[in-house]
């Protein structure tokens, strides 16, 4: 009796019957079937089309156009695995964590090949594998990884660190804001009006006005500004901004009397003003007064023209006291990195405004400041490499023993700027960390701030 | 004079041990072979150092001492930029508090490490062309990061940025961190980014995501936490849906050392200092 039924089993056994599976690339393949039906895709197509389909050759399934050949193959590996019922889940776990090494190029197709096909189960593994891949890493270090465009402009990769900033951060900026606001009115009596001296102050009171409170309503300025494509035209006016900008500063807190009062260019501040009520449409009016509303727009504006703006070579100047030289023209070399940008814009704003006779701030290359007067002396040491903080090179960096008491205040302000952007910038910290251990009540000063 | 200094020495080894346990109990060491918590180990490393070298036990100053040496070890195969400044940061830590013998041992390390980091980076140049993936293949990925982890990938490029604008992300991570706020207003529509924004200015979180470090009570210890929660399994089972009680890196070192920790920020601040200058000679 048992060999008789043997002898029936056995060819029906012997007859596994096969499935065919098309690739978009017309390879056609053939597999077992209980081995194909363990992806859901497969198995809806040949329930839905009857048992006709994929049968032959000539009819044979066709797979989705992620499913490549290889991804194919490696799939159905995974599936061989895994439709045996008999596994334990150690023995399981064990075949999937040796299955999933391979590289980012193959994990992805194979995530979206197991997609296609809803794979459930593949497609958790080898997510999973690429979280861990990306996890702890600067977006530079991804795109390196992941060989993607960076196609974002500057506002857009703002947009996730302004919103997470922490109030002891606030206070920071605000403390620093009145400072300025202070120290600019000492300026303004004491001085003539260099302009560009102006320049740095300008661009640090977009800094803070930029990022302090008024986030929300400077993000739609400057996206309206986008839509109305006139930054090319703002790009032009650039000296001429600057100019202008002179009054931004005051005005904050003055009144739009004062405007009348400053000489400079006021046909071109004419201009600005109208461009932006025209960019003002639709612009939801908070209570504020109009022409501090104005005046913001225009700081916003030109800041969002500034870090599209491209970083120069300033090769030919090299002992700039007074500013950190932006050419507008000439040779232009577009950072990627948003870190480096705003890193060293802040440090150079910083820099350059807290004391712009004996500090001058230089750029060289895209990445290597050179903050002079911070010292004291002259020479090599005086570079100070942004790259090293931010990009990752290895390059040691300068050790700055003696900084002059004076500048104390300004180091400690450079260190709560680069706290406003807490983890982009949490490099900053530990690298300046570094080249001020050998100055005790800086240091101190860092450890503070570190604990905010 | 025999039982006097038996008496001594017995208080003196049970407190080693518990020094070396509690260590132990850290898990710095695993955390170093691990890509993405190599930072925090690293400054974890360097914050003990810096704040209590001297005070600590031999056997346990040598287990440090192992644990730098293999986190410089380590360092290569860590590209990330991270890494390198925490890296850097320790070999300074290391500097101004180890012995002279161990130091120029630890620093010789650390300087081989750069030189073979360098290597790598150079030997760096494939130029493929990697497959898109499809949105919701990145948001399934996203699902998994945690908060920094997130917020970088939407800087990457513009299809991120799109992916991580997905609702269900930023709720999951708002149920994550805030799960005390549960009377949030939920209306259709909701912009689940922005309530998490709210809710992280609200309750500065930032400074106590910086030290990867939370205290599980279920298991009594004080872990790496894996986006808020234990490691292991049977505490996350156990604790549902509620996050771990996160800490700082000084209030970790607090608890290797015994010493009380201050709720006062001010006083973390001088000790901070103090252990700063820590120099071999102050004992």
């Amino acid at each position: 009796m048992s060999e008789a039924d043997m002898a029936i089993i056995k060819p029906e056994m012997m007859m596994k019957s096969y499935i065919w599976l098309e690739t978009t690339d017309g390879s056609i393949q053939q597999v077992e079937q209980e081995i194909a039906m363990y992806c859901p895709m497969i198995c809806h197509e040949v329930l839905q089309k009857g048992l006709g389909a994929g049968s032959s050759k000539n009819c044979a399934i066709s797979l989705p156009q992620r499913v490549n050949p290889a991804m194919l193959s490696l799939i159905l590996d995974y599936c061989r695995f895994h439709q045996v019922p008999g596994r334990s889940n150690k023995e399981r776990k064990v075949h999937d964590e040796k299955f999933i090494r391979m590289d980012t190029k193959r994990l992805c197709e194979l995530a979206s090949a197991a997609d296609s096909l809803q794979l459930k189960p593949l497609v958790d593994l080898s997510s999973r594998a690429l979280a861990r891949i990306i996890e702890g890493k600067t977006p530079e270090e991804i795109r390196e990884i992941f060989h993607l465009p960076d196609d974002l402009t500057e506002e857009e990769k703002l947009e996730p660190l302004k919103n997470l900033m922490d109030d002891p951060r606030i206070r920071l900026l605000n403390r620093l804001y009145a400072k300025k606001r202070k120290e600019l009115k000492e300026r303004e009596k004491l001085k003539g009006k260099e302009v560009e001296e102006r320049v740095d102050e300008r661009s640090v009171d977009d800094l803070l006005s930029f990022i302090n409170g008024k986030d929300h309503k400077v993000v739609k300025t400057s996206k309206s500004k986008k839509k109305n494509k006139k930054r090319k035209e703002h790009k032009n006016k650039v000296s001429h901004n600057l100019h202008s900008k002179q009054q931004g500063v005051q005005i904050v807190d003055e009144t739009a009397s004062s405007l009348g009062g400053v000489s400079n260019l006021p046909s071109m501040e004419d201009d600005i003003f109208s461009l932006k009520t025209d960019s003002e449409d639709g612009y939801v009016d908070d209570g504020m007064d109009p022409v501090l509303k104005e005046m913001l727009d225009r700081e916003v504006e030109d800041f969002a023209r500034r870090l599209n703006s491209s970083w120069v070579l300033s090769s030919g100047q090299e002992r700039q006291p007074v500013h950190f030289s932006i050419n507008g023209n000439g040779a232009t070399r577009r950072l990627t990195a948003f870190q480096v940008m705003l890193g060293s814009l802040i440090l150079l704003m910083v820099f350059g405004w807290q004391v712009p006779e004996f500090c001058g701030v230089t750029v060289k290359g895209n990445s290597r400041v050179r903050i002079s007067g911070l010292t004291g002396t002259e020479g090599e040491d005086e570079w100070f490499d942004l790259s090293y903080l931010i990009l990752n090179e290895a390059s040691d960096p300068p050790k700055y023993d003696n900084v002059p008491a004076d500048r104390e205040e300004l180091v400690g302000d450079v260190l709560s700027f680069t706290l406003l952007f807490p983890f982009e910038l949490q490099l900053c910290i530990s690298e300046l960390e570094l080249t001020l251990r050998g100055h005790k009540p800086l240091y101190a000063h860092i450890i503070e701030l570190r604990e905010l | 004079m025999k039982p006097g200094i038996d008496d001594q020495s017995k208080p003196q080894t049970m407190i080693q041990e518990k020094y070396t346990k509690r260590y132990q109990n850290l898990k710095v060491a695993e955390a170093l072979s691990n890509n993405h918590l190599y930072p925090f180990a690293c400054n974890e490393l360097s914050s003990i150092i810096d704040l209590g070298y001297s005070q600590l036990p031999k056997d346990l100053k040598a287990f440090i001492f192992r644990d730098c040496l293999s986190a410089f070890r380590l360092l290569p195969e860590m590209n990330t930029s991270a890494a390198v400044s925490a890296a850097n940061l320790l070999v300074k830590s290391v500097e101004s508090a180890f012995p002279k013998q161990k130091k120029n041992l630890a620093i010789v390390e650390f300087k081989q490490a750069k030189v073979a980091l360098k290597r790598r980076t150079k030997s760096h140049d494939e130029h493929i062309d990697l497959p898109s993936l499809p949105q919701d293949i990145l948001v399934h990925i996203f699902s998994f990061l945690d908060l920094y982890s997130l917020l970088s990938s939407s800087q990457v490029s513009r299809s991120w940025n799109q992916a991580t604008s997905e609702g269900s992300l930023w709720r999951s991570l708002f149920d994550l961190h805030f799960t005390h706020k549960v009377l949030i207003h939920i209306y259709p529509g909701i912009d689940w980014r922005e309530a998490f924004k709210n809710e992280y200015i609200l309750y500065k979180s930032s400074k106590m995501l910086r030290s990867g470090r939370g205290y599980c009570s279920y298991c009594d210890s004080v872990v790496w936490h894996d986006n808020l929660r234990c490691p292991k399994k049977q505490c996350r089972l156990k604790s549902g849906k509620k996050p771990l009680d996160l800490m700082l890196t000084h209030q970790v070192v607090n608890y290797l050392l015994g010493t009380t920790s201050s709720s006062d920020e001010s006083d973390s601040e001088d000790e901070a200092v103090r252990g700063l200058w820590a120099y071999p000679t102050l004992q």
